[in-house]
């Protein structure tokens, strides 16, 4: 096994990253303005998930920075060159904990808005 | 490969001598990365409060009023921009936009972090 990162892989890193930057400036801006001094308490959040499209721009901005942070975890590991087997072994772990935590958002989000 | 420490020069990773900008911009977005990799989780953690209740959630959120955190805050915010804007600069010479200014492109996106982490600090610390 190639320990390179795949091209595919590192265009969607950039590309992910370029999304990133934009859903972020959303996501500030929109968490910090929606109340006044920013969503600091829970009905604030609660009210916030109530409005049309957040839930699903926030689950979107999830995916795209659990995906760019763990894609990204392995490139500083491949710089280390490690052994096939640990990059085989990491490969596991990052999808299994990239899984977990966008299952977790997504239910996090589902909870809350629930509660509206 | 200059830019791929290998793991047998490990503390050579701590040398600043002899570096140019291109190994500081490597630098800080690893460094930044792992940083921003760190909060991401333990912001996921943090909002898993909110399907606690509201109290579990506004006795936690309240810590985020104490110089502590909003210093804490402030380092996120800057590893965000120091990131976001290197991540820029990354994408547009990775598709032929600025080869040849790279390094101007560098210094003038971290002048400009430099400047917004300017304006967070003054909000949060001196405004707030």
């Amino acid at each position: 096994m190639k320990t390179q990162e795949n091209a595919w892989l590192w265009l969607y890193k950039i590309i992910a990253g370029l999304l990133i930057v934009v859903l972020l400036g959303i996501h500030f801006i929109v968490n910090h303005l929606a109340a006044p001094g920013g969503l600091l308490t829970y009905a604030d959040v609660i009210r916030y998930y109530q409005v049309p499209g957040i839930a699903l721009m926030e689950i979107v901005f999830l995916v795209f920075v659990i995906s760019h942070s763990l894609v990204g975890l392995r490139s500083i590991l491949l710089d280390l060159h490690p052994s096939t087997s640990i990059i085989r072994a990491a490969n596991w772990a990052f999808i299994l904990i990239g899984s977990a935590a966008i299952a977790y958002g997504v239910w996090l989000v589902i909870v809350i808005q629930s509660k509206g | 490969m200059q830019n791929a420490p290998a793991p047998s020069r490990f503390p050579q990773w701590f040398d600043p001598r002899k570096r140019h900008p291109g190994n500081w911009a490597f630098i800080l977005n690893r460094i930044t990365a792992l940083g921003l990799t760190l909060y991401l989780f333990l912001h996921l953690f943090m909002l898993g409060k909110l399907a606690q209740g509201p109290e579990a959630y506004n006795t936690f959120i309240a810590l985020a009023k104490t110089p502590i955190v909003k210093g804490g805050e402030l380092l996120v915010i800057a590893a965000g921009l120091i990131h976001g804007l290197n991540g820029i600069r990354i994408a547009m010479t990775s598709f032929g936009i600025g080869v040849t200014i790279q390094r101007q492109l560098f210094w003038g996106f971290m002048a400009l972090a430099a400047v917004g982490i300017g304006i967070f600090g003054y909000v949060m610390f001196i405004l707030d």
